[in-house]
């Protein structure tokens, strides 16, 4: 099985070929948006990122922005900064990666207009080089895949999750990669993680992510409990979380995990692994997209917006109520499984169909809409 | 005429209703239910009784923190 993908020089798989303006502090963000708008086509990746944060956050946050800018979807990036000693920093980064990059920093201009000016000029000289690019046949083993629920009801777990597994199985089998996260997803489902690990040692490293989301959860009080279920699980019938993590934890088919990821870290070589992250979408993606995902398989029950602008989101559902209300946000309908109108690998042929259509080109709603954010967790106060 | 639900597990105790039709009582596989039970929500399978396990996909997903009647419905009102 192949697609239709950009060869980057590394070697690493592209399935779009974006001309991205990375705003590295928030500071840029507003000006960096406005040289996106002006250009037309260029994919803005902006977000919180502040300064003053402690180390160990200010380092994740380094680590996630640089692997941003080296995403294989990008085709060339525009690294905007504020201050002329951040942008030496970025340029001398930027140039061991063999990414396409310009670099430039608001503090070496005068006046918004100039700034946004000679950004839209770095812009532009990065299109024309963009425009040799072409797509080439490539192994879909090549593809890392990142897997993620939201709005999970009954049907992710009967329908979607089961659908994503069957592929799961399929894509690893075949030398490919996925990544699944949302650590506390998982409490309740330690037995299954036990059993699906290739040795204890990999077994024990997700068990204890879990204890520690666990812990941190029960720290909390009470209170966790209105936030996961959430409200829209709770209205759709998931009634606790150790049901809904049994439901998610059907996304991982009958493949073992070879490895435990933190949040961004690339995976060392092919094959399933966990990625610790927070539970809510827009930030679980952002870490999965960092670490290499060049697309995202999301489980849907009841409707879930989330998406990633950087790399295209499949949204997969088996509700039919949802199905009818949503269509404008759906990409693969897999309804039919409830009703036994479809088996579990037909559902999964209709997704991997949509998978291998995607890479090669076709936009999916959620590109369509320009929908997602960039969220890197914090877990110190800022200065 | 009946609702689609499914047992996921045999050492299931409760079952997912896996359509809308509320107004039916009577599941697919001949068990009677209350009406006005949601898709995706569940139904008790079988007696439960106050501090027992409630069993779905062959682990217990919380506790029943009040009797259950076979055939009606299990939410957050009765299981925790």
């Amino acid at each position: 099985m192949t697609f239709q993908g950009y060869l980057r020089p590394n070697g690493q798989a592209g399935v779009r070929n974006h001309l991205g303006v990375l705003s590295t502090v928030a500071l840029a963000n507003r000006i960096a948006a406005l040289a996106a708008t002006a250009h037309g086509k260029a994919l803005l990746i902006a977000g919180d990122f502040p300064r003053g944060l402690q180390t160990p956050d200010a380092l994740l946050q380094d680590q996630v922005l640089l692997q941003l800018a080296c995403h294989p979807n990008l085709g060339g990036v525009l690294v905007l900064c504020h201050d002329r000693r951040s942008a030496q920093r970025w340029q001398s980064l930027m140039s061991e990666t063999g990414q396409r990059f310009h670099v430039m920093a608001v503090m070496d201009c005068k006046g918004v207009k100039d700034t946004v000016s000679q950004a839209q000029n770095h812009l532009e000289q990065l299109s024309a080089e963009l425009q040799s690019d072409q797509r080439e046949t490539i192994p879909a083993g090549r593809l890392s895949l990142a897997l993620e629920c939201g709005g999970s009801d009954a049907s992710s777990a009967v329908c979607s999750n089961p659908a994503i597994g069957r592929l799961v199985d399929r894509h690893v089998a075949n030398g490919g990669t996925v990544v699944v996260s949302e650590t506390a997803e998982f409490i309740g489902a330690e037995e299954i993680v036990v059993q699906q690990s290739v040795n204890d040692t990999v077994a024990a490293q997700i068990i204890a992510k879990i204890r520690q989301t666990e812990q941190r959860m029960a720290a909390d009080g009470d209170h966790y409990r209105g936030v996961n279920p959430t409200a829209e699980n709770l209205e759709a019938g998931l009634t606790t979380l150790i049901e809904k993590s049994m439901g998610a934890v059907c996304k991982i088919g009958s493949t073992k995990f070879s490895g435990c990821l933190e949040f961004g870290q690339e995976p060392p070589g092919p094959g399933l692994y966990f990625m610790d992250t927070p539970f809510f979408s827009p930030c679980s993606i952002t870490g999965m997209v960092a670490s290499g995902a060049q697309l995202t398989l999301f489980s849907m029950g009841v409707f879930n917006p989330s998406g990633n602008p950087l790399a295209p989101t499949i949204k997969v559902c088996g509700n039919p109520q949802t199905i009818q209300d949503w269509p404008d946000g759906i990409d693969v309908d897999l309804s039919p499984l409830i009703k036994g109108d479809l088996s579990l690998d037909q559902a999964a042929d209709r997704v991997v169909s949509r998978m291998i259509e995607t890479a090669s080109g076709d936009f999916t709603l959620t590109e369509q809409w320009g929908e997602g954010q960039f969220i890197i967790p914090r877990m110190l106060p800022c200065f | 005429m009946g609702r689609i639900t499914l047992t996921v597990h045999h050492n299931d105790n409760v079952a997912t209703l896996l359509d809308s039709r509320s107004d039916l009582t009577e599941t697919l596989t001949g068990l009677t239910i209350a009406s006005d039970i949601a898709f995706g929500h569940k139904v008790a399978i079988q007696h439960i009784r106050k501090g027992e396990a409630i069993i779905k996909y062959g682990v217990a997903i919380g506790t029943a923190t009040a009797d259950i009647e076979c055939g009606t419905h299990v939410h957050v009102h009765n299981c925790q």
